[in-house]
């Protein structure tokens, strides 16, 4: 017989000298309590699915792909990934090694995903070493009376209660693993299965949720940045801080970090605090660094999101830029250069080709940037990162004080007038912005405001200078046409509050299940919009006015706060920031948004009382069923947005990106017209039923904004609506297509089971419309429909895709 | 026609490039075609004119999908009741299965034109069509003012410096007047 030792150690009696390890045994009964605080109630068991492997969640996999099948837009027809190559797959053809053009794109969308897990990953990883040595690995995770169940995702995922920070290393043990195992896939002669590669890439979406809650948690423990206590500013009362280019006092000497880690942003804001220099020099950021930054140091600002980076270097606001990881422009060592800003590389990721000077003599660093005998310096520790930015930015202002890196009238004059208008620019811009046009404007009549109003339409890339034959400055002649406005970007938001509070979720869930909440709408990621920043303000005021609730993070986030009512006041000013019907909460960084899939687990755990425990499946599959949550990553852009709503996605939330966001080549999508992909179970008898689409996709681009509004809506369907709850989603959703698109939408019908689902102001009219346009027949005494839905709407419908779950059946199978 | 540059310079696919033709070139094939969809985006919208040919190009029996928020031109006009709203990515999904039914009901299409859409998204439901609708072949070809080289067919880029949006809205013109339906 086999006898288990301890740390996990089989040893097999007959076979003497075979012992297996399967790691650590995860303790079924293990005490619940917070850490430090003794024994606590009896843990629940642990449920199937503990540490999921490749194969593990398939099933449930493979049930989402049936429905919303994965839909290919190739960027590029061909493969170059072995020397069999290039290969042509053009019209679905296989490549040498037997792989087709679907399977290719299922296997890039993998390798993008892996990509995106990684940088959360090795970020995280990153995270918790630099806090072990600084704090140690027993600091307790501890988020306060309000916060409960303080990592949803590692317990649902690894059936694990991290106590302290040390508990991640087992984490991101199991994290890194099952990345390597999802990497190996990708190598030629793996893998041949399109959905097969979906698979994989959910798991790996799904590893990338769990990374970005572990990084979260780790810094939150670790800085005490905002979580669950109550009265000292957590949660719905996180304060304000300054957004925009024109809240950073130039005046002063600035630094300004850029990245997604926060320690060495932290230890410069420590230093300032430790030398009494907050008034003194500003600390500002662009991207997450200065989202998390602000969970830190109170003084900190947000210059700005990903979008206006080079425009903010470009600007030589910067006495000193700091950089960590991710989303940092790689010629950021030549822009700094230009500017005499000196750059101070943190992180092993990203060094730009600089010496590495961790351990030396502060004198001596300082000293070199400041002397510009070097651009730049590697510092890998981060807490020697805020002596030397605070040392040299103070004494750079006094250097850099008379340099202006705007252009002069005359230089703009100069340059307006050098445009042939031979439109390379536009061909180069990913935006095709008519820049051509514009200089035309501002050369032949003095006309600006074309230029001017590129400003915010341009992501910042760049491109167009790349091919402009006559080599004009085009990023700084739109600026200085735009300065004035660009001075004027003074908006407000509120810090990340990191975790929704336990007490909000049991407020909340019922009318989030029931549907009288309408939707949890959660704007984030990158900023490659389409047509401005202006239109993440929109999407976050159309849904916070109607009462949704909106939770933003990353740079839609920042972005969302430049803009201003009537009364100059921006949206995180004008709603509360609570979890409740109409707040505008930002989350937090882009490893923050871990807790919007978290207040969604939370609902399945606290309101609906379904095992948390190693059970991602069933959690999922109730998400899926009945939270009306979706995504919206307008601008989405990097490989990390593409695992993130990959996670989104296994869990069962939707996402809506732009139309940037149809390069990431895969979209999740549904068809309401196949009625038979829409059978659930209902779990109380184990009948199947056909329902209407909800939600109809689980990842679709929109084109324009006003398109996303209603779709937006659209995605927030859920089975389990009742049917007050179905009539304020359709209210919402027709009232968003009349608006934007000046009609009903097409599918609206779909979603009416009852007369009681339709809204109560409309409903004779809308009855009309179903009998008129439909063909339904309605009993106009009672005012009811006799036929035409496609269900009836039934109160006690406990929708589930999975079997086992069918009440009396099943029980415990895996 | 020559050789021409994406409109989205780097934009370039692989072996099969689509060809830069003429605007009778299209009116030709669409004048044959037997089931042709004529799939619209938000662009549009930045003068009336296109939707006015559009329009003209429905009076020849040729259905319009109304994709992004296009459907308001044709509702300002009156026209909204007589084309379909569907989302981009939603409708590329049903045109790349042949058991769909079509607008009306009666079946996918064999010839789609794409007018008036963001071109980058354009550029990748033209690569889905042309990657994956080709059995029976769904051909998707492009009559708006870039390149396309994820078409079958497109007009080449016309800029629209001074002047050149006028020569567009005559290729259109010409493009329809070509259609014999
Ligand atoms: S991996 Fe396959 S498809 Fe790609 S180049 Fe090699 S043989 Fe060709
Ligand atoms: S590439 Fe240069 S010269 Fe040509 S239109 Fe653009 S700005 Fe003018
Ligand atoms: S920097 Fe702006 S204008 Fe230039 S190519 Fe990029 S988005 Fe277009």
């Amino acid at each position: 017989m086999e006898e288990l030792k301890k740390g996990g150690i089989f040893e097999i009696s007959d076979l003497k000298n075979v012992r297996i390890s399967i790691g650590e045994i995860v303790e079924a009964g293990e005490k619940e309590g917070r850490a430090g605080e003794g024994e606590g109630k009896e843990r629940e068991p642990m449920g199937p699915h503990p540490m999921p492997r490749i194969a593990t969640l398939r099933d449930w996999d493979f049930k989402l792909l049936n429905r919303y099948k994965p839909f290919y837009a190739p960027l590029c027809d061909m493969c170059c990934l072995c020397t069999y190559g290039k290969c042509d797959l053009t019209g679905n053809k296989k490549g040498a090694c037997g792989i087709r053009m679907d399977a290719q794109h299922g296997r890039i969308v993998l390798l993008a995903c892996l990509v995106g897990c990684s940088a959360h990953c090795g970020h995280g990883r990153h995270l918790l070493h630099d806090m072990i040595k600084k704090f140690g690995r027993d600091v307790p995770i501890d988020f306060g009376p309000e916060v409960d169940i303080e990592a949803p995702l590692t317990r649902l995922v690894c059936g694990i209660k991290p106590r302290t920070i040390g508990d991640y290393e087992k984490v991101f043990n199991y994290i890194e693993e099952q990345i390597v195992q999802l990497a190996d896939a990708l190598h030629t002669g793996q893998e041949g299965s399109y959905l097969d590669f979906e698979s994989k890439a959910l798991h790996m979406g799904m590893l990338d949720s769990l990374n970005k809650e572990a990084a979260d948690i780790i810094q939150i423990a670790c800085y005490k940045m905002p979580s669950g206590f109550t009265g000292v500013g957590d949660g719905p009362d996180v304060p304000l801080v300054d957004v925009g280019i024109g809240t950073i006092e130039t005046e002063k000497p600035v630094i300004i970090v850029i990245g997604h880690n926060v320690p060495p942003a932290a230890d410069i804001g420590d230093y300032l605090t430790e030398k009494g220099l907050e008034e003194v020099v500003e600390l500002g950021g662009i991207c997450c660094t200065s989202i998390d930054t602000t969970r830190v140091y109170k003084k900190a600002k947000i210059a700005s999101a990903l979008g206006r980076q080079l425009r903010v270097l470009r600007a030589g606001i910067a006495d000193v830029v700091v950089v960590d990881e991710q989303c940092i422009r790689a010629d950021v060592l030549e822009l700094c250069q230009k500017t005499h800003s000196p750059l101070i590389a943190t992180n092993d990721k990203a060094m730009h080709g600089l010496v590495d000077r961790t351990d030396d003599d502060p004198d001596k660093i300082v000293a070199d940037l400041v002397s510009e005998r070097v651009p730049g310096v590697v510092i890998l520790e981060p807490d020697q990162v805020g002596e030397v930015a605070v040392r040299t930015a103070l004494e750079m202002d006094r250097k850099r004080r008379k340099l202006s890196f705007i252009l002069t009238d005359a230089e703009f004059k100069h340059w307006v007038g050098e445009c042939i208008q031979c439109g390379g620019c536009t061909l180069a811009c990913p935006n095709g912005l008519r820049i051509g046009e514009a200089n035309k404007s501002a050369a032949a009549l003095g006309d600006t405001k074309p230029l001017a109003d590129l400003f915010d339409l341009c992501v910042g890339c760049g491109r167009c200078e790349q091919v402009c034959k006559k080599h004009i400055p085009i990023v700084d002649v739109i600026t200085k046409a735009a300065y004035p406005q660009v001075k004027a970007e003074k908006g407000r938001m509120r810090i990340g509050r990191g975790p929704v509070w336990d007490s909000e979720i049991r407020e909340v869930g019922a009318p989030i299940v029931l549907g009288t909440i309408p939707g949890i709408i959660a704007p984030i990621g990158c900023g490659n919009y389409p047509n401005g920043t202006k239109d993440a303000w929109l999407i976050v005021k159309e849904f916070a006015e109607r009462n949704y609730i909106v939770t933003l993070t990353g740079c839609m986030a920042i972005d969302a706060a430049l803009w201003k009512d009537e009364d100059g006041k921006t949206l995180y000013e004008q709603h509360h920031g609570g979890f409740d019907a109409g707040g505008v909460l930002n989350i937090g960084s882009c490893v923050s948004n871990a807790h919007i899939h978290d207040a969604a687990i939370k609902v399945a755990s606290i309101f609906a009382g379904r095992p948390l425990r190693g059970n991602y499946e069933e959690i999922a599959d109730y998400i899926l069923s009945r939270v009306g949550a979706c995504g919206v990553a307008w601008g989405a852009m990097s490989q990390k947005a593409a695992s993130i709503a990959t996670g989104f996605n296994r869990l069962g939330v939707p996402a809506v990106v732009g139309p940037h966001g149809a390069k990431y080549r895969r979209a999740f999508l549904g068809r309401a017209d196949r009625s038979e992909d829409w059978r659930i179970i209902d779990a109380t008898d184990g009948s199947e039923v056909f329902v209407e689409p909800g939600p109809q996709h689980l990842l679709v681009a929109c084109e324009t904004v006003e398109e996303a509004l209603p779709m937006i809506a659209k995605l927030c369907f859920r089975p389990s609506d009742t049917d007050r709850g179905r009539s304020i989603k359709l209210t919402h959703y027709i009232d968003l297509s009349q608006k934007y698109l000046s009609a009903y939408p097409p599918d609206w019908h779909l979603f009416v089971r009852t007369a009681s689902d339709l809204p109560i102001a409309a409903k004779g009219e809308l009855l009309k419309k179903l009998e008129d346009e439909q063909g339904w027949v309605v009993d106009w005494k009672t005012k009811k429909i006799k036929e035409g839905p496609i269900r009836g709407y039934n109160p006690s419908f406990n929708p589930t895709n999975l079997e086992r779950l069918v009440r009396g059946r099943g029980k415990g199978k895996k | 026609m020559g050789v021409e540059i994406p409109f989205d310079v780097a934009n370039i696919p692989g072996p099969e490039v689509g060809e830069v033709v003429a605007p009778e070139v299209i009116g030709s094939f669409i004048s044959s075609a037997k089931r042709p969809l004529l799939v619209v985006g938000s662009e549009i919208l930045r003068d009336d004119f296109f939707v006015e040919t559009a329009m003209e190009l429905a009076k020849k029996g040729i259905p319009i999908a109304a994709t992004g928020h296009s459907l308001r031109g044709f509702v300002e006009k009156g026209y909204g009741e007589k084309v379909s709203y569907y989302n981009l990515h939603e409708l590329t999904n049903c045109l790349r299965d042949p058991s769909w039914r079509g607008l009306d009901g009666t079946g996918n299409y064999d010839f789609v034109i794409f007018l008036g859409i963001v071109y980058y998204y354009a550029s990748q439901m033209l690569s889905c069509l042309k990657n994956f609708a080709t059995d029976p072949l769904v051909r998707a070809v492009s009559i708006d003012r870039y390149y396309h080289p994820q078409a079958r067919m497109s007009f080449a880029n016309v800029s629209a410096r001074d002047g050149e949006e006028e020569e567009y809205k005559e290729m259109l013109l010409r493009l329809a007047e070509s259609i014999k339906r």
